[in-house]
């Protein structure tokens, strides 16, 4: 296992006296190959929090992390390097002001490769290869990325850690932000990589559709707690998602009215819109 | 770091929370006047246990008083030193030969690093601090071996050592004053009450109504910023940028890392604020009313009284010593 979380809690300081508990007791394996890993859950249940003990950025309260052999405790231990662990675990933040500063697109690709030592010759052949993997052409390198639209600046900031080549990739909301096309071609673009690379892709997102339609295993938080880790099928079939304060994708929120309005007996898990027509057609015996 | 403390105000209850911050303000610095018109220790002793007995009278935390002091105990070691090195008046008290020898010297470096690593511990800082200065006198009078490089006289006079404890007792008691208006003012009401004193500055054109918005939103804004600048080196240290390592030549381009983005949404952020107070109407300079109107209430007149009897007990003390 590339990941490994063993009774993980993290306090955030608050105040003077009081803790706010932002993850409680998380147990939690990540393999290194082959999955697509979704993070749900309502807003402030400690999913940005979980993901930043993926690479070392926060210390556990209580409990420990192993990241790719080493091992994270409470403390920073100052004699020890963290720095190496974000090259295995490539965290795209979800706001991409926090993250371009330079004047061109290519330089800021290049600054994560270069932070690791690898010469600039070398970082521009890899940002070239990242800008292209986001889906945007050559002729971005050279523009300002604070000219950009929010969409590009996004992608630009995913081909930032693209271009680390990390082992496993966690993005924190890649999709918020982007109109309805960008985010099926963003889904499509970590699928690609995904398939091609056999990387583990870690997503959190707020978006059931994408959940069920790209993701092999759900994990769900709820108020700090790791309360689901099953596949999207599994979690898609119980009853009561909303008292997790999760919605049913459309597709099945959809096939479920027309079951129940026109009483028809129809299969309503299905992944996509196409799957769903098909299915529909087949009850209505087209 | 969704509640950062800014200042020192500690929610409570008393006396001085009661207070409009106006009369607090104008308190102290009255009180401040009647200290340094106070010219003897006696009379400072005096002040001091008022000093004291308000304190307990509000209800005053004594350890964050205390602990208010402490980034200020620097200066109070210098002014006391000060004193006494310099002031040649008075008895003469004590008067010693010091030798700068090749061992004194070496001891004095040994001495150093001592202090160097026993400050790493991190605890009784000013007491080592204390006992660092204390052991080069002795060091410099008991250590006359060696090539002697100079000599000098150490002589410490009455006048030197009263005036020194003077001016130590007097600066506690302004540092305590100060405090106790930190300590029990928000920094809002602080800038809301001197924007309220400030106001006939309008003659001569200066606007206290500006000030106070612009330390308000500075004030209010710490806390979002600070944030921010941890998300940005988060971020940043996700594309192998960590501020807690690397070497001082890449140090230079975290730094830029951060203050880029920082000043970017800074500016960004000034501009939404802006777009969103001006949609409520807000024009700068126009009067408008207040969620929170200042008040005087009994309390500020009994402090009111307090604060003129005791300066004008000063002025009298003044006058007949």
């Amino acid at each position: 296992m590339a990941i490994h979380f063993q009774h993980v809690s993290y306090q955030y300081p608050s105040g003077s006296y009081q803790f706010y508990q932002a993850i409680n007791d998380i147990s939690l394996s990540i393999p290194s190959q082959g999955e697509m890993i979704a993070i749900v859950g309502q807003t402030g249940s400690g999913k940005s929090t979980l993901a930043q003990h993926m690479n070392a950025l926060l210390f556990p309260s209580s409990g420990c992390v192993d990241i790719f052999g080493s091992t994270i405790r409470q403390k920073r231990d100052k004699k020890i390097s963290y720095n190496h662990l974000r090259k295995h675990v490539g965290l795209v933040f979800q706001f991409p002001e926090y993250q371009l500063f330079e004047e061109t697109v290519q330089k800021d690709i290049m600054f994560g490769p270069m932070n690791f030592k690898i010469s600039a010759a070398d970082a521009a052949v890899l940002a070239q290869k990242a800008i292209v993997q986001v889906g945007l052409d050559e002729t971005y390198l050279k523009r300002n990325p604070f000219n950009l639209s929010g969409g590009e600046k996004k992608r630009v900031s995913i081909a930032g850690i693209l271009a680390l080549d990390p082992d496993i990739l966690v993005l924190d909301e890649p999709t918020s932000g982007l109109d309805p096309k960008g985010k099926s071609q963003m889904m499509e673009l970590f699928t690609a990589i995904q398939k091609q690379t056999d990387k583990t892709i870690i997503i959190i997102t707020h978006d059931m559709d994408l959940v069920y339609r790209y993701m092999d295993r759900v994990i769900v938080m709820h108020e700090g707690r790791l309360i689901r880790d099953e596949s999207p099928d599994r979690l898609f079939h119980r009853k009561n998602l909303a008292e997790l304060h999760l919605d049913y994708p459309e597709t099945i929120s959809v096939l479920a009215a027309i079951k129940a309005q026109f009483s028809l007996d129809i299969d309503i898990y299905q992944k996509d819109m196409d799957a769903a027509l098909v299915e529909l057609r087949r009850a209505v015996g087209k | 770091m969704k509640n950062i403390v800014i200042g020192q105000y500690i929610p409570g209850k008393g006396l001085f929370y009661r207070m409009d911050p106006r009369t607090k303000i104008i308190s102290v610095i009255t009180l401040m006047i009647a200290i340094f018109l106070l010219g003897s220790i006696p009379q400072l002793l005096v002040a001091f246990s008022v000093c004291a007995v308000m304190m307990w009278v509000g209800n005053i935390p004594v350890k964050r008083v205390i602990r208010g002091m402490k980034p200020l105990i620097i200066l109070l070691l210098f002014t006391f030193f000060f004193q006494i090195f310099f002031n040649k008046e008075g008895k003469l008290l004590l008067d010693e030969v010091m030798h700068v020898t090749v061992v004194s010297v070496l001891g004095i470096v040994l001495w150093t690093i001592l202090w160097r690593l026993l400050a790493r511990i991190g605890k009784f800082k000013t007491v080592l601090l204390l006992a660092y200065i204390m052991g080069i006198f002795v060091l410099f009078r008991f250590l006359p071996f060696g090539y002697s490089f100079t000599t000098f006289r150490f002589a410490i006079y009455e006048k030197g050592i009263e005036m020194s404890i003077f001016v130590i007792i007097r600066l506690v008691i302004i540092i305590s004053l100060s405090t106790v208006l930190t300590l029990t003012t928000k920094p809002t009401d602080l800038t809301q009450g001197l924007e309220s004193l400030m106001r006939p500055l309008k003659i001569i054109g200066i606007r206290s109504e500006d000030f106070a918005l612009i330390i308000s939103i500075s004030l209010r804004y710490i806390p979002t910023i600070l944030d921010e600048a941890f998300k940005i080196m988060a971020a940043q240290a996700s594309r192998g940028a960590d501020f807690a390592e690397g070497k001082l030549k890449d140090k230079v381009k975290q730094v830029i890392s951060l203050l880029v983005p920082m000043f970017i949404i800074a500016f960004k952020r000034s501009e939404d604020l802006a777009d969103a107070i001006e949609s409520r109407n807000f024009v700068p300079g126009k009067p408008r009313t207040r969620i929170h109107e200042l008040r005087f209430g009994w309390t500020d007149i009994g402090v009111g009284i307090f604060t003129l009897a005791a300066l004008a007990l000063t002025i009298v003390l003044k006058v007949i010593g």
